[in-house]
Formats: structure tokens, C-alpha cells, sequence
């Protein structure tokens, strides 16, 4: 679904942001896009929806070049950005304007994400609060039932129970011609959702693994003391210390922020 | 499913449904402030001078404000660039850059021209009456668009290409602004206006040289060694089509800085 073939890019008058960048994506997915403050996690979201067009490589999304911007890519792909802005109109009229242009548009799934989000058709966007917008946006993109879901930073702004709604809203409504691509800090906010880590750093892709891989390889474990000899990884937490070591016998859930910090520092899982 | 994605006139349809939706309201106001502002300046026109007012007056004050109206109207155009994450709904609604362009196009230059002097004849009617009613004497108070525009097109003698000129002339206005909407984020109107004041005193500059510092106007050209220009008709054509081409410039310069947008 997704192919990037060294992909160069930088904004005007700055550094290189991506420097050969490769990778690929395949539907039936939720993939999480990690990354520290300025690795591009934004600006490849935006390479991949052609809101930005690279100096040199290839991106092929869907059979498509994002920048032409045709309309059956358009279509397909949908974007939810960390700032968005709406016109002062209600959610229905704004259904009635915008719907249309989703062949796959899913009535059933707006109107029940909808209710489970707690939000009236006849409220006006612009009365809404910052959270409220964002569920709105949230469930429209779900009903679009486009190929392609691309969602920076989703759970900023929402509150615990919208968080949680979220993740049981998503994992429920999506086909397995569906791939969903979350940027996010909020770790926590995907775990039990991702099932596929992808992690940017200085511009290269320096991992990117499905959940199950990662359980298979190693296991996340709390401990008074650290075993020295055998983790991969370890940070200290409130009365004790959390491990990242190799995979004996027994799995366990995935511990995102700590493989994300052991990632980052250059540890390595294979 | 083949999807068209050069364009399609349902999605046209949409895109205009979509429009309308959104700014009904803003149409709502703006019709009705423009409406207000038109009776409102000519009120205040009347109240001082109504003895001698006809229809050539009414005319000027059409097209002082058509010319206003309709830069600051063009200036407008494309109003999602104006921020980052209106641009970014725009540009990844599911229509192509020809429906969006064509659309921008309609309501911002071709509707402008075409309901502008339809609001601005019924406004003056409707205030020429009112003050026709306080002051008996003002006698001309009915606009006739009409007569206003015959006066402009035959009664001057103006040839075909005068008025083409003319129209062009006209175009030109609003499709630099148009196209400067398109470039331009940030306060567009204010930001053609100095562009185009840099290229017109650039061009200045450039010519002044030319015939100050080459002496050129000492060459004496004869008429005859301008090769296609022969008299004043020919000269207007000459300008015409140059204005002609320039607008054609213009428009294929917002075309592609929409289709190229970056955010």
C-alpha cells in the first residue's frame, strides 16, 4: 500500500529532514509512527497525504503519487492533523457538505461513532471544545472507510474515557483493506491498539517490527534491582526498575515507552 | 471503479453544494453589507448634491466601487490558504485541481461581474427613491445600467477594440488580485499591489534608461518602421492582446500555484 524509495527531503533554507529514506506498509494494520520532537514524523505524514513534495526518491501510496493530488487517491486517503480548523456550521451540515466526496462513506458507522462520542448532529463545530472537534473528526474519518488513515497525534486534546473510546471506536471499525498510521508522544494513549511500531530517528527509519515480532523477541519486566548480565534495557521507576530482556519462555504485553527509550538509545532487539 | 480525475461535473455540483453550506452566512452579510454601503455612500452623496446628478454620475460611482468591490472581492479568492490547517482540508478534499480552480474562478470573478452591477442598480434605485420622496426636486434619481453602459460602449466612439481593451483592462484588475490570493497567504491584497508597483516602476526604471542613458529617442523612429502598428485602432489592438496575454499568464499562474501547493 505504501512504498517509499529513498525518499530526500528537506524544508527551504534547513537541513536535511530524510536522507534515503525507504520503507514499506501493507494493509490490515494500525501502525504507530514514533519519534523524538523534530525526527519528521509530520512532515512524512504530509509527504504521504501530498500536502509536501520530496526532492528525490519515490513515494507510492495506493498505486498513486500523493503530490498529483488525483482525486481517486484523494478519495481514499484521509488525514487527521493535530490542528485542524472548521467552518461555523453544524455536524449535520457538514456531513451533508463533505460525505459526498467518500464514495465508501458509511452513514451507520458516523451516526453510531457519534453517539458513542457523545456529540449532537445539530451542534455547531465552531461551539464545540478543542476535544469535542477532535472526536467529530475522529468518527468522520473512520465513517470515510478510506484505504488510508492517517492520524497526527489523535488522543491530544481528548479526555481519559474519549481516550479509551477512541481505542475501542478504532480497533472496531476498521476492514483489513484498511491501513491505519498513528503519530503520536502519547505511547500509552496506542498501546493494546498498534500492532505494528514504526520508529523514526535523524531521519531514517531505525525500526519497525509488529507487535507480535517484538513479544516473541523480548520480554518487559519490573524488578527491585536490575540483572546487569541479562537486560537489554532498563529505567528506573518508582520502587524498582522496568527491563527490556530477551525473550525466554514467557510473552508479554509490550511495553511501548520503554522500546521506544531503548530504540532511541541505540539498543538493539534482533 | 474509473474515477475522473481531471474533471467531473458532479463533483463541481459538490464542490459547490459544499461551498454554499459553508458560507451561506458570509454570502448572507456580504451581499447585505455591500448592499448597505452602496445606499449609505450614495445617501451621502445626495443629501449634498442631488440637483445636478444624472445617470453619468451614477455610472462613476458604479465603477469606482465595481473596480473596489471587485479587487478586494478577487483578493479573497482561495480563502483556505489563509491558514495552515484550512489549507490542509482544502487541498485533500476529494476534487481535482481543475473543478477547484474553475469554482474559485466562477464565484469570485465571474459571479462578482455578473451580480455586482444587478445589486448595485437595485441599491441605487431603491435609495434614489427614498430621497426622491424627501426631495421632490431631485429628479433623476432612477439609475438605468443600460444607458450608463451604451454611453460608455457607443455614444465615446469607442471601436471594438477600445472596449475590448477596456474589458480586459477590467479582467486585468481582478485577475491580479485573483492570482495574488492564490501566491499570497498572508494579507494578499496588499501584497500584489506592492508586486505589481515594483514590476510597473521596474518597467519605469528600465524604459527611462533606455531612452535617457541610449539616447534611444534620438534614433527618430519613423511610423513606418513600426511594423504593425499603423494607427490608434492598431495600437489598442496591439494593447489589447497584450493585456489579453498577460491575463492568460496570470490565471495559468494561480492554476499551478494551486496544483503545486505545498503545506
Amino acid at each position: 500500500m505504501i512504498q517509499i524509495k529513498d525518499l530526500d527531503f528537506a524544508y527551504p533554507r534547513q537541513q536535511s529532514l530524510f536522507k534515503n529514506l525507504s520503507m514499506q506498509l501493507e494493509p490490515g494494520s494500525i501502525t504507530g509512527l514514533l519519534g523524538k520532537n523534530g525526527a519528521g514524523k509530520t512532515s512524512l505524514l504530509k509527504l504521504l497525504a501530498g500536502l509536501l513534495y520530496p526532492q528525490s526518491g519515490e513515494i507510492n501510496v495506493l498505486d498513486h503519487n500523493p503530490g498529483k493530488r488525483q482525486v481517486s487517491f484523494l478519495s481514499n486517503v484521509f488525514l487527521v492533523p493535530e490542528e485542524f480548523s472548521f467552518p461555523p456550521i453544524s455536524i449535520h451540515e457538514f456531513i451533508n457538505a463533505n460525505a459526498p466526496f467518500y464514495p465508501r462513506f458509511d452513514v451507520g458507522l458516523m451516526s453510531n461513532t457519534l453517539v458513542e462520542f457523545d456529540l449532537n448532529t445539530d451542534s455547531n463545530l465552531s461551539r464545540l471544545s478543542h476535544g469535542q472537534k477532535k472526536k467529530f473528526l475522529i468518527a468522520f474519518a473512520l465513517a470515510t472507510r478510506c484505504s488510508l488513515l492517517v492520524l497526527d497525534e489523535p488522543t491530544n486534546g481528548l479526555d481519559i474515557p474519549s481516550k479509551l473510546l477512541f481505542r475501542r471506536i478504532l480497533a472496531g471499525s476498521l476492514n483489513n483493506d484498511q491501513l491505519v498510521i498513528i503519530s503520536t508522544h502519547q505511547v500509552k494513549d496506542v498501546e493494546n491498539l498498534i500492532d505494528k511500531i514504526l520508529i523514526l530517528d535523524n531521519g531514517k527509519v531505525i525500526f519497525m517490527k509488529t507487535i507480535l515480532e517484538i513479544s516473541q523477541k523480548v520480554s518487559f519486566i519490573s524488578g527491585s534491582s536490575v540483572d546487569t548480565a541479562k537486560a537489554i534495557y532498563s529505567e528506573p521507576v518508582p520502587g524498582g526498575y522496568r527491563m527490556m530482556m530477551p525473550n525466554g519462555h514467557n510473552e508479554t504485553e509490550v511495553d511501548i515507552e520503554l522500546l521506544f527509550n531503548a530504540i532511541t538509545k541505540g539498543k538493539k532487539i534482533d | 471503479m474509473e474515477t475522473n480525475n481531471i474533471f467531473s461535473f458532479r463533483r463541481f455540483i459538490l464542490l459547490s453544494k459544499q461551498s454554499l453550506i459553508i458560507n451561506k452566512k458570509l454570502i448572507g452579510i456580504t451581499i447585505a453589507g455591500f448592499s448597505g454601503l452602496v445606499f449609505l455612500f450614495l445617501m451621502l452623496i445626495h443629501i449634498k448634491n442631488y440637483v445636478n446628478w444624472d445617470n453619468d454620475n451614477y455610472m462613476i460611482t458604479f465603477l469606482v466601487m465595481f473596480f473596489l468591490g471587485g479587487s478586494i472581492y478577487s483578493s479573497l479568492s482561495y480563502p483556505a490558504f489563509r491558514t495552515k490547517e484550512k489549507s490542509i482540508s482544502y487541498l485533500l478534499l476529494p476534487a481535482s485541481t481543475a473543478e477547484k480552480y474553475v469554482f474559485e474562478f466562477l464565484s469570485r470573478i465571474v459571479l462578482f461581474i455578473l451580480l455586482m452591477p444587478f445589486v448595485f442598480w437595485v441599491i441605487a434605485n431603491i435609495e434614489g427613491s427614498v430621497m426622491h420622496y424627501y426631495k421632490p426636486d431631485f429628479i433623476n434619481y432612477r439609475f438605468s445600467l443600460s444607458k450608463a453602459l451604451s454611453s460608455v460602449v457607443y455614444k465615446r466612439g469607442n471601436s471594438g477594440w477600445m472596449n475590448f481593451l477596456i474589458f480586459q483592462g477590467w479582467l486585468f484588475v481582478f485577475i491580479a488580485a485573483f492570482t495574488g490570493a492564490s501566491h499570497f497567504s498572508k494579507s494578499p491584497l496588499v501584497k500584489t499591489l506592492f508586486t505589481l508597483s515594483i514590476i510597473a516602476l521596474g518597467y519605469a526604471l528600465y524604459t527611462y534608461l533606455l531612452v535617457k542613458g541610449m539616447n534611444v529617442s534620438g534614433y527618430a523612429l519613423e511610423n513606418k518602421r513600426i511594423l504593425f502598428i499603423h494607427n490608434r485602432n492598431e495600437a489598442m489592438a496591439f494593447i489589447s492582446i497584450a493585456i489579453t496575454i498577460v491575463n492568460l499568464c496570470l490565471l495559468t499562474i494561480a492554476y499551478f500555484r494551486l496544483k503545486e501547493r505545498e503545506v
